[in-house]
């Protein structure tokens, strides 16, 4: 079978919505921040990003307490809940597997970092304990699960008071985990998300009370600047589809917000990595799938012929047309199982417009419009 | 689903109850113990996490994603629907209470797997793209700004 009748040189050079570009709006970026307009790609991918660096770019946080000595006021599994809520420092995230994929029985020093907190009081002022309180067991060379201390004072969060002879002695075991499982491992503490801030795609039905003035019933927001407001009598356009995003992206102080993003894209590079490897074992690395008389496996072609794609592969595919092989999906080089550096850098020069939307020649592999479409809509 | 809320004799309700399909899972067929315990084994060694749904057929295929959600289900279905092979792409995640999502997929012309793994591959472009883009705007405003990290 022929499978897909067009060119796949040509298709697979310029490939699908490859002007995605980040205008670089980054109005403000600190430890904890960072804003930036994401524009040339479509509302689901930049839905997918959103809901990917909310829910699963891995942090660490406290998962298992063992609590020896309780006599504070405060319920055992109160106190444990608490400590699950601390941010723990998760740049080096990278460093701990799953304990779900250790080799180990429970826990150990490659999936999990101990943290011991032993606090009494004993005078007659009340004690406050603090995260700053907790102590790592110091098995592991960078400061991966220490708690986040932000407070000029450096103690962290507050815990747990304690009145004069009351006792906490508890030992903590953090693991690695995503926000999908327990908002625990959120990285983010917010992300805000908005798009069409005129809201011209009328996506949103704004509602007035009687007679208020609908602009201080409905402030704009502050990307409503970079983009034209709607005319005075415009039409309504119904092709209108949004493209220009702004990301507010706070991050709860366990990961820089530019580590969560930048993660959050290799995490969704590995979801369809790892999809891609299961549909095509043979080519993505892997062992061949095992027989299942279920469903069919996709692999398992209907008509019993190879596809094409098995014959050509990516490398051809994608060498020989644009960019001179450049382009940093190719057969071997997928990003899947390589981490970073395979996916990207090749193209440090920024060759995808920086200026603006003038810049968009046949440049890169990404400069050319899919399908021959003239927009890149 | 069909016929899960079948309505038992009330005298027999005790003893068939462990025997009853959960409501929300599949038909009765793969129930079975037996294979439950095959696929939690299959899932150890190399999950198999992308099926095609029986009734599918070269053009018409519909695909079941294990532990796929919104996140991906819409981007790719997005992604799928601008390939001009593709007659018609749609996603749906059938119960929210199992880690499912379905895809359709319908081509004019090819094979609906290979619109999928194209799908996919232009996904991990954007991705490359977007990655890149993220990267080197970041760096220059941090320079800009005399941010150092
Ligand atoms: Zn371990």
């Amino acid at each position: 079978m022929d499978g897909m009748d067009y060119d796949p040189m040509a298709m697979d050079g310029d490939s699908e919505q490859p002007q995605v570009k980040i205008s670089a709006v980054l109005q403000q970026a600190d430890k904890t921040h960072v804003d930036f307009e994401l524009s040339r790609t479509n509302l689901s991918f930049a839905n997918s990003l959103r809901r990917v660096i909310q829910a699963e770019v891995p942090t660490i946080a406290i998962d298992l307490v063992e609590i020896e000595v309780n006599t504070s006021v405060l319920a055992d599994e109160f106190i444990a809940h608490r400590l699950g809520l601390i941010p723990l420092d998760s740049k080096n995230v990278g460093d701990l597997n799953y304990s779900r994929d250790c080799d180990c029985e429970q826990y150990c020093e490659q999936c999990s970092v101990t943290l011991n907190l032993h606090a009494k009081c004993t005078s007659d002022d009340i004690m406050k304990v603090y995260a700053s309180d907790l102590v790592t067991d110091g098995q592991h060379a960078n400061s991966v699960g220490k708690p986040v201390i932000n407070d000029p004072e450096g103690l962290g969060c507050l815990l747990a008071k304690l009145r004069m002879g009351q006792e906490l002695r508890l030992t903590c075991i953090a693991k690695k985990g995503i926000a999908k499982e327990h908002a625990k491992w959120m990285p983010t503490s917010a992300v805000g998300f908005e798009y069409d801030p005129h809201n011209k795609l009328q996506h949103t039905d704004l509602w007035f009370e009687n007679d208020t003035d609908p602009a201080k019933e409905w402030p704009k927001s502050k990307h409503a600047e970079w983009e034209d407001p709607p005319q005075e009598g415009e039409p309504f356009d119904y092709d209108a589809v949004p493209n220009r995003f702004y990301f507010e992206v706070e991050a709860a102080g366990n990961m820089e917000p530019d580590q969560i993003i930048q993660n959050g894209i290799r995490i969704l590079q590995q979801k369809i990595g790892g999809l891609l490897k299961g549909l095509d074992p043979r080519k993505y690395g892997g062992e061949e799938e095992p027989d299942f008389d279920g469903p069919r496996s996709p692999d398992m072609n209907l008509d019993g012929s190879t596809t094409p794609w098995q014959d050509t592969g990516y490398q051809t595919a994608y060498g020989g047309g644009y960019g001179g092989g450049q382009t940093s999906y190719g057969g071997s080089q997928t990003s899947y199982g390589q981490g970073s550096q395979s996916s990207f850098g090749q193209d440090g020069q920024g060759s995808y417009g920086q200026g603006g939307g003038g810049s968009y020649g046949n440049m890169t592999a990404y400069g050319t419009t899919p399908y021959g479409q003239s927009s890149w809509q | 689903m069909p016929g899960r809320t079948k309505k038992d004799e009330p005298t027999a309700q005790d003893t068939n109850m462990e025997d009853a399909p959960p409501s929300a899972q599949p038909e009765a067929e793969e129930v079975d113990t037996e294979d439950q315990e095959e696929v939690q084994e299959e899932e150890e060694i190399e999950p198999q996490r992308v099926r095609i749904l029986p009734g599918s057929t070269d053009t018409a295929a519909s695909f079941e994603f294990v532990d796929e959600g919104h996140t991906v289900g819409n981007a790719l279905r997005y992604i799928i629907m601008k390939n001009p092979d593709v007659e018609f792409c749609a996603y749906s995640i059938p119960h929210p209470s199992e880690p499912k999502m379905n895809l359709r997929i319908q081509t004019y012309d090819g094979l609906a797997v290979d619109a999928l793994k194209k799908g996919l591959a232009d996904l991990q472009d954007i991705c490359d793209v977007v990655t890149d883009e993220f990267t080197t705007k970041k760096d220059q405003f941090n320079a800009e700004h005399g941010i150092v990290r």
